[in-house]
């Protein structure tokens, strides 16, 4: 899951970003108001942690052009901001979640996979497609109740393309939502995890649609075991 | 309390000179009253005297037997207050039942005022007829003259009695009617809420209630200002205390997750330190202006001089490390002493906070150039640098708690701008921020009075 991180004190941002990609997290970081809002505009986050005191921008000047202009990424307002008129203000806004500094990194981590997983109207933690099962807080996916070992790579490429079941994914849009800046992306990088995916798990797990992209049928793949 | 109530209470203000004065002027007129009536009635019944003097005088010349005494019949209540003798070539041949044998009066001629045998005091007119045969006195006690006289006043006096407490108690009520806004305006302050700070509005104002209400507005007005400013205060310190609190939180679980890598670890417990000095300094910082704040008067009683060289020497020793492990140039110029008015720990925190921010908003192998001179007779610091400078909008801001130029790393609390000019303010020195001609970074002037 890439998330958009926008906090404007190097110490902090440094520790939530380390932090988060602890957690399995892929992070980009921007430092100011108007990165944020051009970021939020044209990358494909699954979630957003916005600082509100940002220069050249406040956050609440970001999250209302955000909102303004139909972006419907989640944000975790994340400020010292702690009265109450602050976190109506920012919740009214478009905010769908608001932390108040300092926060616990795994809370943090949580409250991200939570925003992600209400995103496409999901209510549980756990992401099944007939017998696979996927748990993003423990990063764990298990084949008919057996678990199975991925790669990173291959966790976030399933993550993404179960969040998104029944919906067809592009290469590009992929790629997108997996690497953070500064990575190479190999051109057939995304075909090599499917590939490997297919093999660990199921063959018909993941449909290609040509010319198109990728994508998970719900319930589509047999459950050869118990629901 | 009780005693100072009725010198504090309007309406005895009011009131007491008010009735002071009707007593006064009512008074001045009986005394004069007094005067103009008893004049008059001297003039008046002197003349009378006079007139039966003469009257006596003629009648004697006219037909006097001699050899007898004659008492005149008392015919009137007044006539024991009058006497009368007539003498005829010095035998007393008519007089009233009152009067001795002896004259009532020494004076032959004229007025007199004399004491006769019954105590009395009695107004004498002595005359002669023509061939000085005939003497004749005429007195009438000057009791009576008085009990005209009294009568005369108890007609000004009495109404004044009855008046005065009838005034006392109407001008009270009026009084009390004209106070009656004031009361009203009271009960509307005491029916305020504590934390009501919108402007009160009070209808069918007098005039000169206009005012108060105004000032009492301008109070509010200035009040909330303060609220709102030590609202935004307490806000603005949680967030810049909680921020490097968060960076050393989210560090010190980075430093806990990173597992097998030795890199990562260090580097968030790197982070964790620096974090920690951070925090420290924002804390010396705001306790710094917490007690400037407290007692800013204190600090400016006493009045101890200081040789801003020798401080400035001493902070740039402290602070040239930090420079040097920054590969920053620290100069310093200050070749005589300068003695200014001030504490030397404030005016030590004052230079320190400014060649800090010079040093820690300007790059790595920058220049601070830091200056003592004397000024036409002002001590005048200089501190300047060769870093990136200051838009207008920028300088505008800078002083204000908190503010720091967006976009500068540099962990810096924000605070150091209010401690300077608070210090500057109480030692009565001025600041000035502008660009600086020798490194073309910023350049801060300190100038004390002379």
């Amino acid at each position: 899951m890439k998330i958009l991180l926008a906090e404007d004190d190097s110490m902090l941002g440094d520790g939530l970003r380390a932090g988060l990609r602890q957690l399995g997290f892929q992070v980009d970081w921007v430092r100011d108001g108007v990165a944020a809002e051009r970021e939020l505009a044209c990358g494909d986050y699954a979630a957003a942690v916005l600082d509100l005191g940002l220069p050249l921008k406040d956050g609440i000047d970001v999250l209302q052009a955000v909102r303004a202009s139909k972006i419907t990424t989640p944000v975790l307002v994340l400020t010292a901001r702690d009265a109450v008129p602050d976190r109506i203000r920012g919740l009214d806004l478009g905010a769908d979640d608001y932390v108040v500094k300092p926060v616990d990194l795994h809370e943090l981590g949580a409250r991200l996979r939570s925003l992600v997983r209400r995103a496409h109207g999901q209510m549980q933690d756990v992401l099944r497609c007939g017998a696979v099962l996927l748990e993003p807080s423990a990063r764990r996916v298990s084949l008919n109740d057996e678990p199975v070992a991925l790669s990173t790579r291959e966790f976030d490429l399933l993550h993404v393309l179960m969040l998104n079941a029944d919906r067809v994914l592009s290469r590009e849009q992929l790629e997108q939502q997996l690497y953070s800046w500064g990575y190479e992306v190999e051109s057939n990088a995304i075909e090599v995890h499917i590939h490997h995916l297919r093999r660990k798990l199921q063959p018909d797990l993941i449909q290609t649609v040509r010319g198109i992209g990728y994508t998970v049928q719900r319930g589509s793949a047999p459950a050869s075991a118990s629901t | 309390m009780r005693t100072g109530r009725r010198l504090k209470s309007l309406q005895a203000r009011l009131l007491a000179p008010l009735l002071g004065l009707l007593t006064v002027v009512w008074l001045g007129a009986a005394v004069m009253i007094w005067f103009d009536t008893s004049h008059e009635l001297d003039e008046l019944l002197d003349g009378h005297l006079a007139q039966a003097a003469a009257l006596l005088v003629m009648q004697q010349t006219h037909a006097h037997e001699e050899d007898s005494v004659e008492d005149a019949p008392s015919l009137h209540k007044y006539a024991p207050k009058v006497v009368f003798q007539v003498f005829h070539e010095g035998r007393l041949v008519l007089s009233s039942a009152n009067a001795g044998t002896v004259p009532i009066s020494r004076k032959e001629q004229g007025f007199s005022t004399v004491r006769l045998t019954d105590d009395a005091q009695w107004r004498v007119f002595a005359t002669r007829g023509a061939e000085h045969d005939v003497q004749v006195y005429v007195g009438e006690q000057t009791e009576s003259r008085d009990s005209i006289l009294l009568a005369v006043l108890q007609g000004v006096l009495l109404p004044l009695v009855i008046a005065l407490p009838l005034l006392a108690l109407v001008g009270w009520w009026a009084v009390r009617q004209g106070l009656a806004p004031l009361r009203h305006l009271s009960r509307v302050l005491a029916q305020r809420r504590p934390q009501a700070m919108e402007p009160l509005v009070v209808p069918d104002l007098s005039t000169e209630m206009v005012p108060v209400v105004q000032a009492l507005n301008g109070l509010f007005e200035r009040i909330e200002q303060m609220l709102v400013s030590e609202r935004r205060f307490t806000a603005d310190a949680a967030h810049e205390l909680r921020t490097p609190i968060a960076a050393i939180r989210a560090q010190a679980q980075v430093a806990l997750g990173a597992g097998h890598d030795a890199a990562q670890r260090d580097h968030a417990l790197q982070f964790t330190l620096a974090g920690c000095d951070r925090a420290t300094h924002l804390v010396e910082q705001l306790l710094t202006l917490a007690r400037l704040e407290a007692a800013p008067a204190s600090a400016a009683d006493a009045v101890a001089r200081v040789d801003l060289s020798a401080l400035a020497r001493r902070v740039a020793a402290d602070l040239a490390p930090t420079a040097l492990a920054r590969g920053q140039t620290l100069q310093l110029e200050a070749p005589t002493a300068c003695r200014v008015a001030g504490d030397e720990a404030l005016i030590g925190v004052l230079v320190r906070n400014l060649v800090d921010n010079a040093l820690r908003y300007s790059p790595n192998q920058a220049q601070v150039w830091v200056s003592v001179a004397m000024e036409s007779g002002q001590a005048v610091l200089r501190v300047q640098d060769s870093g990136a400078g200051m838009t207008e909008p920028e300088m505008a801001r800078l002083g204000e708690r908190f503010y720091r130029v967006l976009g500068s790393d540099q962990p810096g609390s924000g605070l150091g701008w209010s401690i300077v000019k608070r210090i500057a303010t109480v030692f009565g020195a001025q600041v000035q921020v502008s660009r600086s001609e020798r490194l073309g970074g910023l350049a801060v002037t300190v100038r004390w009075p002379r």
